[in-house]
């Protein structure tokens, strides 16, 4: 049984490092002060700087680190390009990181199984690029698929606008081949979508690391759609843009995607990108469909009357590739746009029932209005998938910002939500587990967690409530 | 089948992990029973006990504007759909025996149908489980959102799990809108490999046909029949990019009755004669895999998820051609690169043909260990599935 006390490494700091030039030769490990702060952040909050940093070529290397780190109980953490939005990469409890960023290459494109087998620091992007000139793409499309990896889409089981009608990264991935905790390597699945047995890819998918490392996977490709449409809906008032969501879905259409933003994400969106969106707009829905080109028009036509009938004052239908792809840039670079409104921001996860949107949307804004924090709000609307995104300037603002993050989390939890759709657990939200969770949910999954991990080596400190950095929290599930 | 002298019928998911929980301690053995229509899939041991799944029953919640339905476990899919279709929806899920299979029974088996071309099989349209273990807890996993990683996806290891490791109790899933318009068509040919070249030819396009089936009913008599949904104008295009497809093959493609044609292929999964084999291979090895089993003594028929690459094969003759049979095809689908399970056998070569094989299942190691942890005393299901 894997216990809640901290891994005791038997090796750390300069000591570890040297051993590890000992058994990888000094091009593969990064051990001074300089290099490891590199690695000490992702693209959440939180910090903490390894006590090694490795660098495997292949997966004979990963076992040889996780063979040592093994028989020496050093914590092991994957780490991609670092793009995580809940600490997944950090090394809480100190250890070694392994970066897969020399295990990045695309190692077959399987055109006739559509299926893509690749190593796991491959960037996302680059696989549907790839695969592109054979009319297919890898479909999971999260906001940084420029820069994350294939292996972080895997652990933390990656979303995008795009998954409303195509699914999330699990339902793209058939095979995998993981090294365990102690070295052992196992490889699950493969170009099949089903294998005989319990579905242990399925369980990995989304596991963060903590039940081992991921070095290599097989996904699905699927075939481009043939066309698109995509409508820009601007209205005066930001519930008129999340009833319209629900109308949408009401008339029996499912879109590939339907993202919303409020005005003060908008404002922030054109300052930086100029995606052409009304500035007066309280909240502006993007609504793709795609697919055959036939009934496209139609899908469309039926979009824009359920918006116009919800308030919708402006409504533009995009009428190139080129005018796509600007409304997306508004959409994609919202993240890196709230640099115009304030110094740094906390970007919070949580889903929600659709219907339930205008709702802990008004809730969003009293917590914003009580905290005296500004709030920005742009997420996946179609999926009930928030990101409001809580601006802040100054370090001391911090506990403050998790204070109104946790307030927003409890509100999707009291609607019938959760507490992250796509970002992930990791040591963010693992003290706050127990409000979604009641202990014997999350003892079974821990009985997961033993049989691949029993040492609890593997990205030790995520997802589940550690008694050290959660004793401040009585929490206990609503549900 | 297999009829235990005790049979318990919770009413709750406390109730049964109660059940468990005092079954677990007095070690005695528990068959999972819905409808029953499962009794045919894996090892089916004497047990000292049966717990029937039919006392958990009904429609707990259905939030048409949420596009989710929460249901009990011994709820017969049926009724699920009936529910749902007063709302103008559907679980997109057409498995074997769909009119009587319960939901629990369906996600514990895995079964899924041919709408899985488009809609994903019972892995992706199932969010939340709420399942009964065997030392007396009860644990949920997933939710009633559509999107959500928090915490381990305990669905997926349940999906398929054949009640070894818990009793699943209520389950959420995704559901859909009816669609506005639907059709099809079908294409004869005369041998396996034109009839799934045409079907590549379909799935390699944004067509996403609703069904894409590929069958033979001898060895020269092959079949594909397409079937597509959506707004009038997109089924239209579909069924012209099929016609297209099969022409090109020297077919021809005439327009069919989808449901009739579609329960027809989906009656092999139900046929209890001689032996019938599911195997999930690489779309691309449909094709040696079902020459491969063509040439089989006592061949009778296949039909082929072309879309998914799940094939089922069912093979008659005397006993020898029958356990040669099994082997035969077990070892096709691993060495396409996939697996299979024998998943029907005459009663009299039960003991003779084991489903999964030698049982040398990649991971199973693993698969043990999370067998023993859910399951210590081995009380559920003992030998029904490939971790004994």
């Amino acid at each position: 049984m894997t216990t809640d006390t901290a891994v005791r490494a038997r090796l750390r700091g300069a000591a570890l490092v040297d051993a590890l030039v000992g058994l990888l030769g000094p091009d593969k490990v990064l051990g001074t002060r300089e290099d490891l702060l590199t690695y000490e952040y992702d693209g959440a909050v939180d910090t903490a700087t390894p006590d090694a940093v490795v660098l495997p070529q292949d997966t004979a290397d990963v076992a040889k680190i996780a063979r040592f780190c093994h028989e020496r109980r050093v914590p092991i953490v994957p780490r991609g390009a670092g793009t995580g939005l809940s600490g997944g990469a950090i090394p809480v409890e100190g250890g070694v990181v392994v970066s897969f960023a020399r295990m990045a290459r695309i190692l077959e494109i399987d055109v006739p199984n559509r299926r893509a087998v690749v190593q796991p620091g491959l960037i996302n992007l680059h696989l549907s690029t790839a695969a592109a000139p054979y009319g297919l793409a890898f479909v999971p499309d999260p906001s940084s698929q420029k820069a994350c990896t294939l292996g972080g889409n895997v652990a933390e089981n990656s979303g995008g606008p795009h998954t409303l009608a195509y699914g999330v990264t699990t339902n793209h991935v058939t095979g995998l081949e993981i090294v365990l905790s102690d070295g052992t390597i196992v490889r699950l699945g493969g170009k099949a979508e089903d294998a005989e047995g319990y579905d242990l890819v399925g369980a990995f998918v989304g596991s963060e690391g903590t039940l081992g490392l991921v070095t290599e996977i097989t996904v699905k490709l699927t075939p481009l759609p043939e066309d698109k449409r995509t409508i820009m809906a601007a209205f005066p008032e930001i519930d008129q843009a999340s009833e319209s969501v629900s109308a949408i879905i009401a008339a029996g259409i499912v879109p590939a995607a339907i993202e919303l933003m409020d005005r003060l994400a908008t404002q922030a969106v054109e300052a930086a990108v100029r995606a052409g969106y009304p500035l007066d707009a309280g909240g502006i829905l993007l609504v793709e469909v795609d697919g055959l080109r036939d009934g496209l028009d139609d899908a469309a036509a039926r979009i824009e009357t359920v918006c116009r009938e919800h308030g919708a004052t402006t409504l533009r239908r995009a009428a190139s590739a080129l005018e796509r792809d600007r409304l997306w840039a508004g959409r994609k670079g919202a993240f890196a746009a709230m640099g115009r409104l304030a110094p740094a921001y906390y970007v919070q996860d949580g889903v929600i029932p659709r219907t339930r949107l205008p709702a802990v949307l008004r809730r969003v804004r009293e917590i914003s209005a009580r905290s005296g924090l500004r709030i920005a709000n742009v997420f996946h609307a179609g999926d009930g998938n928030l990101h409001p995104l809580i601006l802040f300037a100054r370090d001391d603002e911090l506990e403050r910002v998790r204070e109104a993050g946790l307030d927003i989390l409890r509100a999707c939890i009291e609607a019938g939500g959760s507490l992250t759709g796509e970002h992930g657990v990791g040591m963010e939200k693992n003290c706050y587990m127990p409000l979604q969770f009641s202990p014997s949910d999350l003892a079974a999954m821990r009985r997961v967690k033993t049989a691949f991990d029993p040492d609890g080596l593997a990205n030790p400190g995520k997802v589940f409530p550690t008694p050290g950095r959660c004793r401040e929290y009585q929490l206990t599930a609503t549900g | 089948m297999s009829a235990s002298a005790e049979v318990v019928r919770p009413a709750s998911a406390d109730d049964c992990a109660r059940a468990l929980l005092a079954a677990s301690q007095a070690r005695r053995t528990v068959r999972v029973r819905g409808a029953g229509t499962k009794d045919h899939l894996g090892r089916l041991l004497p047990t000292d006990l049966t717990l029937a799944t039919t006392g958990m029953s009904g429609i707990v919640e259905h939030v048409p504007a949420d596009l989710t339905v929460t249901v009990a476990a011994g709820t017969p899919l049926a009724q699920v759909q009936r529910t749902l279709a007063a709302a103008g929806q559907r679980l997109p899920l057409d498995p074997p025996y769909a009119d009587a299979a319960t939901i629990g029974g369906i996600v514990a088996a895995n079964s899924s149908g041919f709408l899985r071309a488009r809609y994903g099989g019972v892995r992706d349209l199932l969010i939340g489980t709420t399942t009964a273990l065997a030392d007396g807890t009860v644990a949920r996993a997933g939710g009633r959102v559509v999107k959500n990683v928090a915490g381990y996806d305990l669905n997926k290891l349940l999906i398929g799990s054949l009640g070894t490791l818990g009793v699943i109790s209520e389950c959420t899933f995704k559901v859909l809108p009816l669609p506005a318009a639907s059709g099809g068509g079908l294409a004869r040919f005369g041998a396996g490999p034109d009839a799934f070249a045409a079907a590549d030819a379909v799935a390699r396009t944004a067509a996403r046909p609703a069904a894409l089936v590929v069958s033979a009913s001898g060895r020269e008599a092959w079949e594909l029949l397409v079937a597509a949904e959506g707004d009038a104008p997109t089924v239209a295009r579909v069924l012209a990019i099929a016609a297209d497809a099969v022409a090109t093959r020297g077919g021809t493609f005439a327009a069919e009755d989808v449901d009739a044609s579609l329960a027809r292929a989906r009656s092999l999964a139900e046929r209890a004669e001689g032996v019938v084999v599911r195997a999930s291979v690489p779309p691309a090895a449909q094709r040696p895999f079902t020459d491969a089993a063509a040439r089989l003594e006592g061949f009778a028929e296949c039909v082929a998820d072309a879309a998914s690459g799940v094939v089922r094969v069912r093979v008659q003759g005397d006993d020898a051609a029958l356990l040669a049979a099994a082997d035969a095809l077990l070892a096709a689908a691993r060495v396409c690169g996939g697996g299979a399970r024998v998943e029907r056998r005459p009663a009299a070569l039960a003991e003779r043909v084991a489903a999964w094989g030698d049982g040398d299942l990649p991971g199973r190691f693993l698969m043990e260990r999370l067998r023993a942890a859910f399951d210590p005393n081995g009380v559920l299901e003992p030998g029904r599935g490939p971790i004994a």
